[in-house]
């Protein structure tokens, strides 16, 4: 239902042109979960926010690359058009609620806006005609959601919620209007177990009524738990991707490897966990040749020379490195 | 092994700014209720709970940023008088913190040797010649490269600023290093630099941790023992092998099953409610599924042996279970459980 063909992303600004996605490609399947994992500055926010056509331009240039939703080209689509996907097609979770929630109109205001919107659009099941069945409905929302005394809740302003119950609220917000196809950044980023265990259950559920989530993130173990598919980010490229536990058990690039060993394991008496030394990679001053060329432990001469591409190895696995034979998938 | 910390029954409480009326302040609510913990010499004590339960009120405390309410801090054997300015700074001289936000904890002015001597000027223990000997000293401990040290906090990456707290918090030599959440504003391969630089340094500088995150991969991995707040009542303390393996206070059994690992599926279908504090007695009743009358009173503390210990009526079987029946409920007696069980059936 989504396909991305070699899409490249420059930043353009005074101090010149910084490439922030470079020949990306992805597709995923209707009902699928398919997650984007990498570090700081991998491009993974930049990709989401591209699908839904919100980088702003300039700075943001698209070089070159489609991305097509159910068989539209979104990069061609005018204004009114792309927004007419936005809602029911596409829509997105942010890492902040604290950002993507009006702070001045309390929770009943924003989640019924969205279904004033749905009314408009005349596409929704659950159109409640009057105010008074606007509120049942949005209690009722809130009280799926786990959240205790929804009536109370309802008459608050985001800023005396708790983290957790923002996210809920913005989740809500966007599960109204039932995207086919969600994209969530980061959405549990800094809280705590019970809250993510609550929100991931959400996005079974999102799931389970047939929906498409692209889920970025940059905790391997969460993208074990509920993801099909994962592509592996560094620098702006997909350095792996294939089915999940092929991936994280069986890393075939040594910077998949290096995530997977940065998840604690053990008990203090554990050896030090097996990382490449590093920091994620500064995009305005690349090496040549393979982007993660400085924290490799099996460097070559053509690492430093050449960039290796993506290239399929086995059914459904594809990766960008060297190091690996592309005939049978093994290392060389 | 000697304890370094001793925490007995310590409360911290904060009162509402918002005044109830004019002559009537507003209501205070306990950050830390009567908690009581140890931490030994060369250990590492794991302090962990959800948002709000008190874990950086403590750190705070034990750095002289908070005063406790009630409630006594020994040091070294050292009792703190937290009124006095000299038992302040022996606090300080010996305890060390790293704050979470490593953007908001540098001041943005300051070049990074300015803000790790800023530490040095501010003991008077070391002397001045010897100032540039020390920085060099922790930074290769830590792994800040020299030419770090004329940038500003600003240009640097997360995982450096990170460092340079440590660095800061280390450059003079401390008994205890309190860590409030260090590596959960970093990325995941850089947590994972840090949390091994950590391991490494604790054992070449004969220090103390008191290691508080809410991620429980990252407190198994760091601490020797470990304990779990709630609310800010400790709930359970133990060896964090036994702990993780083990729980037995019915919260710590819930929050170690929501553990996300790498190896199996276990993501939750049923979701939990939130978690609402009891106003009294557990204050985990409301919530706990094997909750009963008693539970309205404090719980003790029982010893499960070898240093394991829960707050829970659970395992106290200090009164038969006979006698646990004829317990008068907190509803009949009006919220008072002190009521001997001398009623005729």
């Amino acid at each position: 239902m989504l396909t991305i063909n070699d899409l490249t992303i420059d930043f353009v600004s005074v101090d010149g042109r910084v490439r922030i996605l470079k020949g990306v490609s992805l597709n995923a399947k209707k009902g699928e979960v398919v997650g984007i994992v990498g570090e700081s500055g991998s491009g993974k926010t930049t990709l989401g926010l591209a699908i839904l056509g919100l980088l702003d331009s300039p700075p943001t240039e698209i070089v070159s690359g489609r991305i097509v939703f159910e068989g539209k080209d979104l990069l061609k689509l005018k204004g009114d058009e792309m927004e007419k996907i936005h809602g029911t097609g596409i829509n997105m979770v942010f890492q902040e609620p604290l950002d993507s929630l009006n702070p001045v109109y309390t929770v009943e205001s924003q989640i019924g806006e969205a279904l004033k919107v749905e009314r408009k659009r005349g596409n929704s099941t659950m159109v409640p005609e009057s105010d008074e069945e606007s509120r049942r409905v949005i209690t009722d929302l809130l009280r799926n959601l786990c959240i205790d005394k929804p009536e109370e809740v309802l008459e608050r302003y985001p800023h005396e919620l708790s983290g957790g119950m923002r996210q809920r609220v913005a989740i809500s917000i966007s599960t109204i209007e039932k995207p086919r196809l969600m994209i969530s950044d980061e959405p549990t980023t800094g809280l705590d177990a019970y809250v993510q265990n609550r929100i991931l259950g959400m996005f079974s559920a999102q799931i389970k009524s047939g929906g498409t989530v692209l889920y970025i993130t940059h905790d391997l173990t969460i993208a074990s738990q509920i993801c099909d598919r994962i592509y592996i980010m560094y620098a702006g490229r997909v350095m792996e991707a294939g089915e999940t536990r092929g991936v994280l058990q069986n890393p075939l690039h040594p910077y998949t490897s290096t995530l997977v060993a940065s998840v604690p394991q053990g008990f203090e008496d554990a050896p030090p966990l097996a990382v490449q030394l590093g920091e994620p990679p500064d995009l305005r001053h690349l090496p040549d040749g393979c982007k993660f060329n400085p924290r490799c432990p099996y460097l070559k001469d053509i690492c430093k020379k050449e960039e290796p591409r993506l290239e399929e190895v086995s059914a459904g696995r594809y990766t960008a490195c060297w190091r690996v034979d592309k005939a049978n998938g093994k290392f060389s | 092994m000697g304890n370094l910390v001793e925490i007995d029954h310590l409360t911290v409480s904060f009162r509402s700014k918002r005044r109830a009326s004019l002559f009537r302040s507003g209501p205070s609510l306990k950050a830390l209720d009567d908690v009581s913990l140890t931490i030994g010499e060369k250990e590492t004590f794991g302090l962990t709970g959800e948002t709000g339960s008190g874990k950086s009120t403590l750190a705070k405390v034990l750095v002289g940023l908070y005063k406790p309410t009630s409630g006594t801090v020994r040091l070294l054997g050292r009792k703190i008088d937290y009124k006095k300015r000299k038992d302040i700074a022996f606090l300080r001289q010996n305890v060390g913190i790293v704050f979470q936000d490593p953007v908001r904890s540098l001041n943005p002015s300051l070049t990074v040797k300015e803000v790790i001597s800023e530490a040095l000027i501010a003991s008077k223990s070391v002397p001045k010649k010897d100032y540039d000997e020390r920085i060099d000293f922790v930074n290769k401990l830590v792994g800040v490269t020299k030419d770090l040290l004329p940038r500003r906090p600003r240009e640097l990456s997360g995982g450096q600023r990170q460092r340079i707290s440590l660095a800061r918090a280390l450059v003079v030599p401390k008994k205890l290093l309190v860590l409030d959440e260090p590596t959960s504003a970093l990325d995941v391969s850089i947590q994972a630099q840090v949390l091994n630089t950590l391991k490494k340094l604790k054992s070449e500088l004969d220090m103390s941790y008191l290691f508080i995150t809410h991620d429980i991969n990252v407190i198994k991995f760091v601490s020797h023992r470990l304990g779990v707040l709630f609310y800010g009542r400790l709930v359970e303390i133990g060896d964090t092998r036994t702990v993780d393996t083990e729980p037995k206070h019915p919260y710590t059994q819930s929050l170690i099953s929501h553990v996300l690992t790498l190896k199996k599926a276990q993501l939750q279908e049923t979701v939990v409610s939130e978690h609402r504090p009891a106003p009294s007695g557990c204050r985990y009743r409301i919530v706990c599924p094997a909750a009963f009358d008693r539970c309205a009173a404090v719980p003790p503390w029982v010893n499960l042996g070898n240093g394991h210990l829960a707050s829970c009526f659970l395992y106290d079987h200090s009164s038969s279970r006979e006698n646990q029946a004829l317990l008068p409920t907190a509803a009949a007696t009006g919220g008072d459980l002190r009521v001997p069980p001398h009623e005729p059936l």
